[in-house]
């Protein structure tokens, strides 16, 4: 038995180092906002927070300024989600259940869209934009992250519908059901985690979403916490605690919805990105 | 349009869809991804060919509108010029160490991970956090924590008596790309040791058990069972790891620019300053076809490896 202990105790040592490597920068943003100044440029460190200083994160709300941004993130984030879902959707289902000229093309795009990097596409859609009066605005944002989350979007409820029996579908058609009917009325309902998984992937693509956002809104009061929070670097004016206390507000939410959909968004994400 | 029809009704496709695909006409399931293929295409499609046809054009930010075809003059400028083959040099570290660094380490904690022990789940839980922080929240996290007078790395490596002169890591050539390789696989490792772990989890235990009564070592058994199975996952991640690399734009731009002196300069920073520092968009468009052409060649020779590999197998 003696050996099996000893394992067993350096498997739960690796486990805890694993784990504080994962922890200690989000811990430590949450300790360097809760300091007050003397801790944070003391000669010793302090490693624990000072909840005495929690006034941190009602006064950058209250300044309003990063409500603002956080707002903006969220209007641009839920219109991704709807956009690039309600347009996923069918495309997943035409993949998936029909069998049609340009389907190969259609998939080696979805696939082949995924290798663009943002600060590729950043000038001709400038351009784009700026013909179309889309600049300066957060419907245009949604438009271009809702095309760039689309094809993982897609793929993952393509996937989703091949998984549920066809047999469901041909007593809804003998009833004389039409397709967008049995797409609404039996499908969409039958692949709601997917769909639920999928829209925790759009909403934080575009809650992340950092390049377009930069060059394509000049409005301070239109910029979104990404880029808020990204001016924070770099810059001195800010108490580090108000920066760091904005930043913890911008990650919670993310961290915490990534926690329960973990397993249906890390499944998607792999069966999306290269099958095919 | 009866010529259509008449297809429609002989033809073995029709048959099939008959069979297999629910009713409607020939054109049900265009109606279906019309929308999708349009917003693809006026979103992905027309600015891709538009920054092809950049990349072979002298273009100015300034005057954008007006461009000087060249040829493939950018290409030839670009490849001769040493910083350019520099930055070629760090992207090819930069995504290689990514890809081995985010790989490896997801795979030890997968397997850390994998035997049952009390808390599993919570384990499993908290070590996904990394991957669930949005990137610009994991630059500024890292830039402060790298800061050269209060970050505590400093202060914990000055600690340990192995402090950087003067604590600038990020402004320092040598520093810089270590600590920002070691910013990105701390943010990738969650995500390959999580897909990883479902792997391993399909690994039959029969089989290891098997092994293990015929008297065959850990490291045997591993290399014989469990890595035999998890290897098409292992090479799917790699591929992933490198596009997603290839991709990686805010980390690398808020946290050094590139630099100090280019030292952290891979093509998508390249391409992003070229475009709008130097406002050279024909060269911009240039260094960034480069980018997605490598991709390409990854993912096409990586399909043409699996595939002989299967043949070979058979």
């Amino acid at each position: 038995m003696r050996p099996l202990r000893i394992g067993l105790t350096l498997r739960i040592l690796g486990v805890l180092v694993v784990l504080g490597v994962a922890v200690f920068p989000l811990y430590w943003m949450i300790v360097t906002a809760l300091s007050s100044n003397s801790d944070l440029f003391a000669a010793k460190a302090r490693l624990v927070p000072d909840f005495s200083q929690f006034g941190v994160f009602i006064d950058a709300l209250a300044e309003g300024k990063a409500l603002g941004w956080l707002r903006n993130s969220l209007v641009i984030a839920l219109g991704t989600t709807v956009l690039s879902i309600g347009l996923g959707i069918p495309l997943g289902y035409a993949l998936s259940r029909f069998s049609f000229w340009g389907k190969a093309v259609v998939t080696v795009l979805l696939l082949f869209t995924q290798m663009l990097p943002e600060a590729l596409m950043v000038v001709p859609l400038f351009s784009l934009f700026r013909r179309f009066g889309l600049l300066d605005s957060l419907g245009g944002l949604i438009l271009v992250n809702s095309a760039f989350v689309l094809p993982i979007v897609a793929l993952i409820l393509k996937g989703a519908i091949d998984g549920i029996p066809r047999a469901l579908e041909e007593s809804a058609r003998v009833d004389g059901a039409r397709p967008l009917t049995v797409l609404t009325r039996i499908n969409v309902p039958l692949i709601a985690p997917s769909i639920a998984a999928t829209a925790v992937i759009a909403f934080f693509h575009a809650w992340n979403e950092y390049v377009f956002a930069v060059t394509f809104i000049f409005t301070p009061g239109k910029q979104p916490a990404s880029v808020g929070i990204a001016n924070f670097i770099g810059e001195l004016g800010t108490p580090i605690q108000t920066v760091m206390a904005v930043a913890f507000m911008f990650t919670l939410p993310a961290v915490v919805f990534y926690l329960f959909a973990q397993r249906h968004v890390v499944a998607g994400m792999t069966a999306g990105a290269v099958k095919g | 349009m009866t010529v259509l029809k008449q297809q429609q009704t002989s033809g073995s496709r029709s048959e099939t869809r008959r069979r297999g695909s629910p009713r409607g006409s020939k054109w049900t399931p265009y109606l279906f991804l019309a929308p999708a293929a349009v917003f693809i295409l006026v979103f992905q499609v027309v600015p891709l060919v538009q920054e092809i046809f950049l990349s072979f054009t002298r273009t100015s930010l300034l005057n954008p509108t007006r461009s000087t075809w060249v040829g493939l003059d950018n290409f030839t400028r670009i490849f001769g010029d040493e910083d350019f083959r520099r930055t070629l040099l760090t992207t090819f570290i930069y995504v290689i160490v990514c890809v081995v660094g985010a790989v490896g380490s997801g795979l030890a904690v997968a397997l850390l991970l994998n035997k049952g022990f009390r808390g599993r789940g919570w384990a499993r839980a908290l070590v996904t956090i990394p991957w669930a922080a949005p990137g610009i929240a994991v630059a500024l996290i890292a830039t402060w924590m790298l800061n050269p007078d209060y970050g505590i790395v400093n202060r914990f490596l000055d600690a340990v008596g192995l402090g950087v002169p003067g604590g600038a890591i990020l402004d320092s050539p040598k520093y810089a790309l270590p600590a920002i390789l070691a910013t990105t696989i701390w943010q990738l490792f969650p995500f390959t040791s999580v897909v990883l772990l479902s792997a391993l989890q399909s690994v039959p235990p029969d089989l290891t058990e098997a092994a293990t009564v015929d008297g065959a070592g850990r490291w045997w058994t591993f290399r014989a069972v469990t890595w035999q199975v998890i290897k098409p996952t292992i090479g799917l991640l790699a591929i992933l790891m490198t596009i997603w690399s290839l991709r990686r734009f805010e980390l690398i731009w808020l946290m050094t620019k590139g630099g100090p002196v280019g030292a952290t300069e891979t093509l998508v920073i390249d391409l992003y300053s070229e475009a709008f520092d130097s406002k050279q968009l024909g060269s911009a468009a240039a260094i960034g076809m480069v980018g997605v052409v490598v991709s390409l060649i990854v993912v096409a020779g990586s399909r043409f490896v699996a595939r002989a590999a299967e043949r070979e197998a058979r």
